[in-house]
């Protein structure tokens, strides 16, 4: 699964104030941050940035830390907080999608002729 | 025949779902300690002649993935309306995913086959991780993945 090399280009085409629900960051387009803020703002936690792009919404820089560890990390575009980040070894210091609470109940029945009775899935992660 | 049966009867169920028979089954599937982030699930059916049937979950959100999810994605397009309403997040590595819903008793012993694509950040994709026909005799037994699934099983 790669992520998609177009995702800086169609950011340009976003209008002023969309932010898409799956998106990691939610900053209007035009809270951003340029690019070179987000480079320093990298520089300044030690990390040197081989890739940046946008992509769901936020900076994500590929590089490596300062011990040199290879990482990717997404940055808020407005703040430049570090919303995301991994190390390539698998690890990652902040919130996990995984781990999200499941999904809430779903209030209407799924458009998929495959349930009977009208009655939603239940679904749960151990 | 058979599954000539089988379509009448599931025709028959989506037509008038409630004279339908169906039955709460539960699909589990686990994955595998693989090292990566979550992954991107699907479940979805096929029908004997092997044409998609319908999807009963995707893990994970972001839809920009969804064609990752190779077989499902062939066969779907990616049309958000075969999947409004059945979509959570991603699924750990190590961890299981169980989903129950009310199935029509006409989808088993008819060449049903359920499929699980599987795809993870930077790492290999992998349609039909594991695919297994839908019987009452397979019921409670766990079949292996190939790559991110280590076992699915379905109880009713």
């Amino acid at each position: 699964m790669r992520i998609p090399w177009i995702a800086a280009a169609c950011l340009a085409a976003l209008p002023a104030t969309a932010a898409l629900a799956e998106d990691d960051c939610h900053a209007p387009r035009a809270a951003w941050q340029p690019r070179e803020a987000a480079m320093q703002a990298a520089s300044r936690l030690g990390w040197r940035v081989e890739e940046i792009e946008a992509d769901d919404g936020c900076w994500e820089i590929e590089g490596r830390d300062a011990e040199g560890r290879r990482i990717k990390a997404k940055l808020d575009p407005a703040t430049l907080n570090v919303v995301k980040l991994r190390h390539r070894d698998g690890g990652r210091d902040r919130r996990r999608e995984d781990v999200r609470a499941p999904a809430a109940p779903l209030a209407a029945p799924p458009a998929n002729p495959l349930f009977q009775n009208g009655k939603p899935p239940v679904v749960q992660v151990n | 025949m058979k599954s000539a049966i089988a379509a009448f009867a599931l025709t028959s169920a989506l037509v008038a779902p409630g004279l339908a028979a169906a039955r709460p089954v539960t699909f589990t599937t686990t994955l595998n300690n693989y090292g990566g982030d979550g992954a991107y699930l699907v479940l979805y059916l096929t029908d004997a002649a092997g044409r998609y049937a319908g999807t009963l979950w995707v893990a994970g959100g972001k839809s920009k993935y969804y064609d990752s999810l190779a077989g499902w994605y062939r066969a779907t397009g990616g049309d958000p309306a075969q999947i409004d309403g059945i979509t959570g997040a991603s699924v750990g590595a190590g961890r299981t995913l169980e989903i129950t819903l009310d199935l029509a008793d006409a989808l088993f012993d008819a060449g049903y086959v359920l499929h699980v694509d599987a795809a993870v950040e930077d790492m290999r994709d992998s349609p039909d991780d594991v695919a297994v026909p839908l019987t009452t005799q397979g019921a409670g037994k766990p079949t292996p993945g190939r790559r991110y699934v280590a076992s699915l099983k379905y109880d009713m």
